[in-house]
């Protein structure tokens, strides 16, 4: 009985020791940041060195991502709701020949260093930005800047009607290089708000920029806490240590659709596709291509295995693009359809287990994919189970080496990955790395005479209306040669406690923190 | 004993030379790279030149052997290299890594020592009576319950509905090392527990503790200055063992937590196939384990005469 006694004693002793802990803790710190006042503290799974943001600096790998979103950083023009570009701190442009570009800066903009934005700070930071940055000097191809007060005349080395586009990449943002880059990749922007402190993969501490030239920010203070893990970053926002999330796991929704909690969801180009092997013999057959692309039941993986954070895709983009969503057409769910195809191309099932046949080989298609993106995982079932009811058989091959198993065009079928089709807003991009003989991830060795035709002429057209009706027209080009199925855009959430307001998605995926976001009344 | 600790701390050359090569060749044989895995998770498609201008600058370019002799040499005159994804030296990260594992280490085997001794020794005295059994069923409940869903129970009842912890611990301090420590530690000594009955059984069904019965030495007496100390043997091992164990990290729970460890830096570093830190991280618990199984083995010859270290003949 003493020895009972004793140890209950010290079992109590260490409850009391916890709650002695727990007293000394505060939440008020994290949630305050132990600055002056109002602080918005802003979750975030994707600020971290696996993503190529170590930092903020957007002369550096995809910092600059981070740099545009958490409102360090502006660039010369952006993206409107609609993925159309519109100026920022750029005012007007001139295209006074193809290789030559004139651009008005606005007045009045400042740095958060103090020093005004004109035409001499455009032309340093761009020119620092094509001298490190491998991607941005091949995207832009720049040939001379040269700057006159409040403008910048830009000539590329060859007729470049996208220019505008990649300079609201995010690295185009536009950073004061008198200042320059701190060893931490710290910069100095434009934006509504001005780095403190950074500890990589941990936090980003901004402070309101007093002198902000649209308007006054609407919080003093702004943290930025590297969160990797889903489930932390959910309770995180339940008990009200951060004010915003970004990166939620899809099965913690339920938990923020109340009136505590503000959602913002757009669609965004981030699609998940299906790539045809043009190489493989069963493939090249024209029924088998266009029966898989009837056999995949979009609404029902979206819906069902995605919980309904998707959209269903049509073609390359999704519809808030003026050439996305139905401005194109593709077969849809039609497993009898799909089935008659079959049969008329020879492919029955002759042994009655389930799976076709055709002059001695059966219809089975090995599916390459893999693990990183969690949809991908989902869809290979999903087209296993609806593919099955059509008389395929689906092997699956979920793996993390995919990338070099996709080179081998002799071991694999079909290829299920996710890619951002348009990050500049622009249509040229998917079709320049995936669809033409010149592009570096045409694994499936895909060849279309006329796509290549309309792929040069998109090359040179400068007109945006013309751009978008090739776009339309190219995708309806791989959509009939069934060379590529895009089955669902990714569905891009932020959330944010209901006392904040203008924490808004954006289907660019650019911009988070800004102007905009403020306390709500 | 000067000579087989020396002997012992010699074997960690072999040991560390073959598998570092081995872990070099395995992350090979596990495909992809550091290159290509970041292309994948920044979702953008580059050409073929950029990537392999990419390869050729962290010298992946180069053949399997000739990549681990550029790294052993390195190695050698105290270089273990830069991060393949941060650009950070490998050596000060992973020391920046270390006071968060070290302090969760301690603090975790504290509360499982606190534990589970205790309850141990309490339900082999009251053997098959309601208190055995309630221990033994919280046990078992421990025991079945994997360390995430512990991790998330803690959070949701100490930080969210009693608000008396941070969710987010990512500053390394004693406040905040609390629950994951509990976390570790519930695990633990619902193992350790079992154990411990399990031995002090052993130990009260032997006729020393009947003959101190029989000459009137207080059963409490019996139980602290022999009972437990013949327990020690056993407990020191398991307690090693999971010191080791903690030592090398515990990813999952790191990560739950943010709690900035080598456990957590070892997985990540391992997805995104960062060879230079993977190496740091399999050199560190090749040390470990071969200094903490050396410690366990002096260990033995304090608390238990009978046994010789090195085969010395007795």
């Amino acid at each position: 009985m003493k020895t009972e006694k004793r140890i209950l004693t010290l079992l109590m002793a260490v409850c009391l020791a916890l709650g002695a802990l727990a007293g000394c803790s505060s939440n008020e710190e994290a949630s305050d940041g132990g600055t002056a006042g109002t602080t918005f503290v802003l979750g975030d799974t994707t600020f971290n060195a696996e993503n190529e943001e170590p930092d903020v600096n957007p002369h550096n790998a995809y910092s600059g991502w981070a740099c545009i979103r958490y409102g360090i950083g502006e660039t010369l023009f952006r993206y409107s709701d609609t993925m159309e570009i519109e100026p920022w701190l750029a005012t007007e442009y001139e295209l006074v020949d193809e290789l030559t570009w004139r651009i008005t800066l606005r007045d009045g903009v400042t740095f958060s260093s103090g020093r005004a934005l004109d035409g001499q700070a455009v032309k340093e930071c761009l020119e620092h930005l094509i001298e490190v940055h491998d991607r941005a000097r091949g995207d832009l191809m720049i040939d001379t800047i040269t700057a006159d007060s409040q403008t910048v005349t830009i000539t590329t080395t060859e007729p470049r009607p996208t220019l505008l586009n990649y300079l609201s990449d995010p690295y185009g943002c536009i950073i004061d290089m008198e200042v320059g880059i701190t060893e931490d990749g710290i910069v100095v922007g434009t934006g509504p708000y001005i780095v403190t402190s950074l500890v990589t993969r941990e936090e980003l501490n901004l402070v309101k920029n007093e002198n902000y030239w649209d308007g006054e920010p609407g919080f003093d203070n702004v943290t930025v806490l590297t969160i990797s893990d889903g489930d932390t970053l959910t309770m995180a926002l339940q008990s009200g240590e951060i004010d915003g999330a970004y990166g939620m796991p899809y099965a913690s929704y339920p938990l923020f659709e109340n009136e505590d909690y503000t959602f913002s969801s757009t669609a965004t180009s981030r699609v998940f596709f299906v790539h045809m092997n043009f190489e493989s013999e069963i493939i090249q057959d024209d029924a088998v291509r266009q029966a898989i692309a009837m056999g995949i039941d979009k609404e029902r993986f979206v819906e069902d295995l995605l919980d309904g954070n998707g959209y269903p895709a049509m073609g390359v983009y999704p519809d808030n693009f003026s050439f996305g969503g139905d401005a194109v057409t593709a077969k849809g769910y039609d497993p009898d359809g799909a089935k008659a195809i079959l049969e008329e191309a020879g492919w029955v099932d002759t042994d009655g287990d389930g799976i076709r046949e055709k002059e001695g080989q059966t219809l089975t298609i090995r599916w390459l994919t893999y693990p990183s993106r969690q949809e991908l995982p989902l869809l290979a079932e999903s087209v296993q189970a609806t593919l099955g009811e059509i008389g395929f058989e689906v092997i699956i091959n979920s793996t993390a080496d995919h990338n070099s198993i996709r080179v081998d065009p002799m071991a694999w079928d079909v290829y299920a990955s996710a890619m951002v089709t348009a990050p500049t807003g622009d249509p040229s991009y998917f079709f320049s790395t995936h669809c033409l003989d010149s592009s570096a991830v045409n694994n499936g060795h895909y060849h279309s005479d006329e796509l290549e035709a309309l792929a040069a002429e998109l090359d040179e057209t400068f007109d945006t209306d013309r751009r978008a009706e090739l776009a339309v027209e190219m995708q309806q080009i791989i959509l009939d040669d069934n060379a590529f199925v895009f089955c669902s855009h990714l569905q891009m959430s932020m959330i944010s406690q209901s006392d904040v307001t203008g924490l808004v998605a954006h289907p660019c995926d650019f911009y988070e923190i800004t102007v905009d976001l403020r306390p709500a009344e | 004993m000067k000579h087989y600790v020396v002997r012992r701390l010699l074997q960690l050359i072999p040991i560390l030379l073959i598998i570092t090569f081995l872990s070099f060749g395995m992350m090979r044989l596990a495909g992809s790279d550091a290159v290509l895995q970041r292309m994948e998770n920044t979702g953008m498609v580059v050409s073929q030149e950029v990537i392999d201008a990419a390869r050729a600058e962290l010298g992946l370019d180069k053949p399997f052997l000739t990549q681990y002799c550029a790294w052993l040499g390195n190695l050698l005159r105290g270089d273990m290299g830069t991060s393949y994804i941060s650009g950070q030296e490998v050596f000060s990260t992973f020391i920046s890594k270390l006071p968060a594992t070290l302090l969760l280490t301690v603090v975790s085997i504290l509360l499982t020592i606190v534990v589970s001794i205790p309850l141990g020794v309490l339900a082999a005295v009251k053997q098959n009576r309601l208190t055995d059994y309630v221990i033994r069923v919280a046990s078992f409940l421990g025991n079945s319950m994997p360390n995430f869903f512990v991790a998330l129970l803690l959070m949701y009842f100490f930080a969210i509905r009693l608000d008396w912890f941070p969710v987010i611990s990512r500053e390394v301090s004693l406040q905040n090392v609390i629950l994951p420590a509990l976390t570790l530690a519930i695990a633990m000594s619902a193992k350790y527990l079992r154990q411990v009955r399990a031995t002090v059984l052993d130990e009260l069904s032997k006729d020393y503790v009947a003959g101190a019965k029989a000459r009137g030495v207080k059963f409490s007496v019996t139980l602290a200055k022999s009972v437990l100390r013949a327990c020690l043997v056993t407990v020191i091992t398991l307690l090693t063992l999971s010191i080791g164990s903690l030592l090398g990290g515990t990813a999952i729970v790191e990560s739950i937590f943010m709690w900035d460890g080598v456990g957590k830096m070892a997985v990540d570093a391992i997805n995104m196939r960062d060879y230079p830190m993977i190496q740091a991280y399999v050199m560190w618990m090749a040390i470990i384990y071969v200094c903490v199984n050396l410690i366990t083995d002096l260990s033995y010859r304090v608390l238990d005469p009978r046994i010789r270290l090195g085969g010395a003949k007795s």
